[in-house]
Order: C-alpha cells, then sequence, then structure tokens
C-alpha cells in the first residue's frame, strides 16, 4: 500500500516555494568577547559565578544557576580533554565522506560546559576518553568557531 | 483554583537591533522582574516562556534555545505561542501553573529578536498563507491590516485623521517609557498631519500607523496568594483571563469587527465578576501594531460601542487624563513591537499602574483595575487578562 504511495509520487503536482528569509545573528555580549579574544589573543573566554563557583565555557553574562550578572572573566589556555568522541561517515546530506571525521567534546579542568569540535594529526586508534588535547589556531583569525581549525593530542 | 498575583515585571529597552542574543534580553527582563518581586531564581518553582515564529530569531525550537536565559534549567518549563497574542497568552499560561495548585510561584518570560530576519521579517510571514490561493500573490500581513482597515473606516465612516490621531496619541505617551524604541517618535510635537504625511505602505496604511520591527524582551512573576501575602503588602491579582480564536480564514469572518476579541473579553469579564466592563475596567492597554487596531479592539473588549471608539477617542476619552486611559505606556506604535514581548510590556504596563509606580505615565484617574489584551496568531486570536488590586 504504501509502495503503491510512493510510485504515484512523480505525478503528484507539487509548487516549490520557500520561506525567503535568511538571518544575521549577533554574537551577542558574551559571544562578541570570547571569540575577540580567540582571534586576537588565540585564548579561550570563560565567566565565572563566585556564588556558585562556577566556571561556564563558553561564558554567559548571567549565570543560569543563580542568575546572577557575572563580571569575572578568565583565560583559559586552549588545552582540555577528550569527554567523548565519535567518527562521521555521512555529511548533512548524507553523502558518504572519503575518510571519516573525528569530532569530539572538549572539557576543561573545573569548567562548566566545554567546545565541541573536530580532531586532527591524531590516527582513530589513538582517540579516547581522557586524551589530553590542545586547539590548533588558524594563523589568520576573523573571530569565528573556525578559528580554531581543530584540537590534535597535547604536545606539551 | 488558587489566586494568583503579579509581584514583579521587567522588560528591557525595546531597540531596532540589540546586540544582545535572545537568551541575554531574556535574562535581563526576568531578572528585573524577580528583583522587582523581591524573589531569587530559587524561589521560582517553574518557567512560562512565550516567543513568536522560530523563523526570526532563525533559531529553531526557539523555547528550548531560550531556556536557560529565561532561567529554566533544570526547572519545569513550557512554551506557549499564538503568534502576536503571545504576549498576553503568556500570563494566562502562567496563571494556569499556579491557579492549578501544582506550584506556588511562576516566571514568565517574552522574547522577541526580530532583527535577525533577512531581508524583512514580511517574507517569513508570507508563508502563513494559504500556498496555492494566496501565497503566489506576494501577500504579507500589511495587506491584511490593509484590508480590514478600510472595512472597518468604511462600515463606521471613520475618517483617516481619527485613526492617525492614535498614532499621535501612543506615540506621544511613548516618550515617556524609558524603555521606548529610539526613533519611534519623530518628535514631541508630532501633529495628525505629520501621520498623514508619511508614505503610504498599502493603502490606507500610512507608515506612522505601523509599529516597528524591534528586538526585545520583558517578564512578570507570579505566585500563589500564600506567597505574595509574605512578600507584599500591595498585590496586583490576575482576576481574569480569557481567550478565543475565529476562523483562519481571512475570508470568512467579517473584518469590521473582532468577534474573538469579545468572546475573549466575555470569558475574562465573567472570571472577574465584570458585569459592566465600561465602569469597571480604568485603564486598558488594548493592542496597536497598527493604529486602528486600537480603536477595533476597544471595540472588541465592549469598552466602546461598535463604531464609537473613534468618536471617544476624539473627545480624548482615551487620553492619560481621560475617563478610560488607553496605551498610557505608549502601545506598540510608542514603544515598540517586539511581537511576543509587545503584549507581555503591556500586561506590565497595568501592573505599574495598578501600583501607581507607572511614573510619567501614571494615568490621571484612581484605577483599581486594569485589562491588557493582545491579538496575532493569523490575526483571529484574542487574548485578555483582567488585573486588579
Ligand atoms: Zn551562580
Amino acid at each position: 500500500m504504501l509502495v503503491g504511495k510512493i510510485d504515484r509520487v512523480g505525478r503528484i503536482r507539487t509548487l516549490h516555494g520557500d520561506m525567503g528569509v535568511w538571518h544575521k545573528y549577533t554574537f551577542g555580549l558574551a559571544g562578541e568577547r570570547f571569540f575577540r579574544a580567540l582571534a586576537e589573543k588565540g585564548v579561550l573566554l570563560a565567566t565565572r559565578c563566585e556564588t556558585c563557583r562556577k566556571t561556564y565555557l563558553p561564558p554567559k553574562i548571567y549565570c543560569p544557576t543563580c542568575f546572577a550578572e557575572l563580571t569575572v572573566w578568565v583565560e583559559l589556555p586552549p588545552r582540555g580533554y577528550v569527554e567523548t568522541y565519535t567518527f562521521l561517515y555521512e555529511d548533512l546530506e548524507e553523502n558518504r565522506l572519503t575518510e571519516p571525521v573525528a569530532v569530539a567534546f572538549v572539557t576543561f579542568p573545573g569548567v562548566e560546559g566545554g567546545i565541541i569540535h573536530r580532531l586532527g594529526e591524531v590516527r582513530p586508534e589513538e582517540v579516547c576518553s581522557g586524551l589530553e588535547v590542545e586547539a590548533v589556531l588558524a594563523a589568520e583569525r576573523s573571530g569565528g568557531l573556525q578559528d580554531i581549525l581543530y584540537f590534535r593530542p597535547s604536545r606539551e | 483554583m488558587e489566586r494568583v498575583a503579579v509581584l514583579g515585571a521587567g522588560m528591557t529597552r525595546f531597540m531596532r537591533r540589540a546586540q544582545e542574543t535572545g537568551k541575554e534580553l531574556a535574562w535581563e527582563a526576568a531578572r528585573m522582574a524577580l528583583d522587582e518581586a523581591g524573589l531569587t531564581l530559587k524561589d521560582v518553582e517553574c518557567v512560562a516562556l512565550v516567543s513568536a515564529p522560530d523563523a526570526f530569531d532563525g533559531v529553531h525550537m526557539k523555547g528550548e534555545y531560550l531556556a536557560d536565559g529565561a532561567g529554566a534549567t533544570r526547572k519545569p518549563f513550557m512554551r506557549s505561542f499564538v503568534g502576536g497574542g503571545s504576549g498576553v497568552f503568556a500570563i494566562i499560561h502562567g496563571w494556569y501553573h499556579v491557579a492549578s495548585g501544582h506550584f506556588d510561584t511562576c516566571l514568565v518570560v517574552a522574547e522577541e529578536k526580530m532583527s535577525s530576519t533577512m531581508p524583512h521579517p514580511q517574507a517569513a510571514f508570507n508563508t502563513i498563507y494559504d500556498q496555492f490561493t494566496e501565497r503566489p500573490l506576494g501577500v504579507n500581513l500589511l495587506w491584511i491590516f490593509a484590508l480590514e482597515m478600510n472595512r472597518y473606516m468604511q462600515v463606521h465612516k471613520i475618517p483617516l485623521e481619527t485613526i492617525a490621531q492614535v498614532s499621535v496619541k501612543n506615540k506621544l505617551n511613548g516618550l515617556d517609557h524609558p524603555c521606548h524604541q529610539e526613533g519611534i517618535t519623530p518628535g514631541p510635537d508630532l501633529t495628525v498631519k505629520d501621520v498623514l504625511d508619511s508614505e503610504i505602505m498599502v493603502w490606507p496604511v500610512h507608515r506612522l500607523m505601523v509599529s516597528p520591527v524591534t528586538d526585545g524582551a520583558a517578564a512578570l512573576v507570579l505566585a500563589s496568594e500564600r506567597v505574595a501575602k509574605r512578600m507584599t503588602d500591595k498585590p496586583v491579582w490576575i482576576e481574569g483571563v480569557g481567550w478565543h480564536l475565529d476562523s483562519s480564514y481571512w475570508t470568512n469572518r467579517d473584518l469590521y469587527y473582532p468577534k474573538y476579541v469579545e468572546y475573549a473579553a466575555r470569558m475574562a469579564y465573567r472570571m472577574a465578576g465584570i458585569t459592566d466592563p465600561r465602569k469597571e475596567i480604568h485603564v486598558v492597554e488594548p493592542y496597536d501594531p497598527f493604529a486602528y487596531k486600537e480603536l477595533h479592539h476597544l471595540e472588541g473588549l465592549l469598552l466602546a460601542d461598535k463604531g464609537e471608539a473613534p468618536r471617544l477617542l476624539e473627545k480624548g476619552v482615551f487620553n492619560r487624563d481621560g475617563e478610560l486611559p488607553s496605551c498610557p505606556s505608549g502601545g506598540l506604535l510608542g514603544v515598540g513591537n517586539p511581537i511576543a514581548a509587545a503584549g507581555t510590556m503591556k500586561v506590565a504596563e497595568i501592573f505599574w499602574q495598578l501600583r501607581g509606580e507607572a511614573g510619567a505615565r501614571q494615568v490621571a484617574r484612581p484605577v483599581k483595575r486594569g485589562l491588557a489584551q493582545a491579538w496575532g496568531d493569523l490575526m483571529q486570536v484574542g487574548t485578555v487578562v483582567v488585573l486588579g488590586r
């Protein structure tokens, strides 16, 4: 029955349309500062709530736990640990990738949150939870996520 | 059913383009409302959020996206949505949470960031119409407003000057609102002639009869009687709520009168025990995204007979020092129109008016009961709240 319906798809008339909008997203107060620091100094900025003793990365201007305004900014070196990871075999349109791409959730000691990014300069069998990694930054940076090319196993 | 009080209200400045993200705007308004209520996020038992179409912020599932800025992390959280009607629906939705007895406090948050939408939010509005019979014409919201405004004017023989007078009243009122959008009022000597001289967008709608595209957020703190009595000696109560839908086909309702607003109002009046709204409502914030809409809605709210609102406006009844001050905040025409947040701003205004805390906007007459109303969805929803002290 369902197959029969699918067979007839070609004969069903459709009208093509789209929503006709695109978007300009502002980085926000916290995001603006975070990506500027990444571009200009190659560091990760986090904000700290002294009341809740929590440090947020990416930074927020408010503490989601107690709602305080956060004004304490801390600089973190772009070095952390793989919390969990995966390998991508297909792109967004379900095209097969020539090589699987490693993606990890990278956490930083004493910090709530973290960064999801690609892994590079690493063999798939080397990737594991707890692996120490460092960000490889682009030489030319413009203040966006692409300023971090990928994370690789730490060399320090 | 528990009695529900409003303990605090907050809002951001309304802006043409905010640098803040939607979450940051939501936090600013929510934090202000909590501070005013004398409560902290720990005291908030649940969060009710409204925001209009995801297409504006360009974030799908915007409710979830906004949740942490709205204080909802690890709390019971619910988003509701009836388009432009959402801002007043927000307090109805929050009222349910507390009236049910299930929660003692509820933080109500409304956010809208329309400036993200390019080239214009109207392109997204095109898709609310029927794909086959309307969209191919390139229809946007202004069309329906123009057709409805013209029908309303024709039926009651309302001169365009009178509609322009609504713009003047609200835009001048808005100058006293600390959160008004910069430039929304051309100047303190704005005249009816200026409004009529502004460009025609979709006849008979002139530019100064339309509220602008705005970013902003607003918030309210609701509490049960138990908590309210502990926190304040001047509680403002939610006395009545009402909402109603008409057919979403604009061809299948008579545009000259918003029957759905009347039904929503009747529901709220019944709950509040109001039998003569013209005597028992002392200040009103009807939804005014377009100038004629304020008059249209005042009639739907039974605060004027059909066709009578323009006459009362001309007599000054709706001025801040009139018998029934209407849009003392400045409304959407005078403060701004961040869709969902605009309706909540109206509820906040009634709250501040009833507490005598509206500053330069405080109406002349004594007020014990007020009403806020919003409208929207596919131009066929009415949402109403009656607050009293
Ligand atoms: Zn905190």
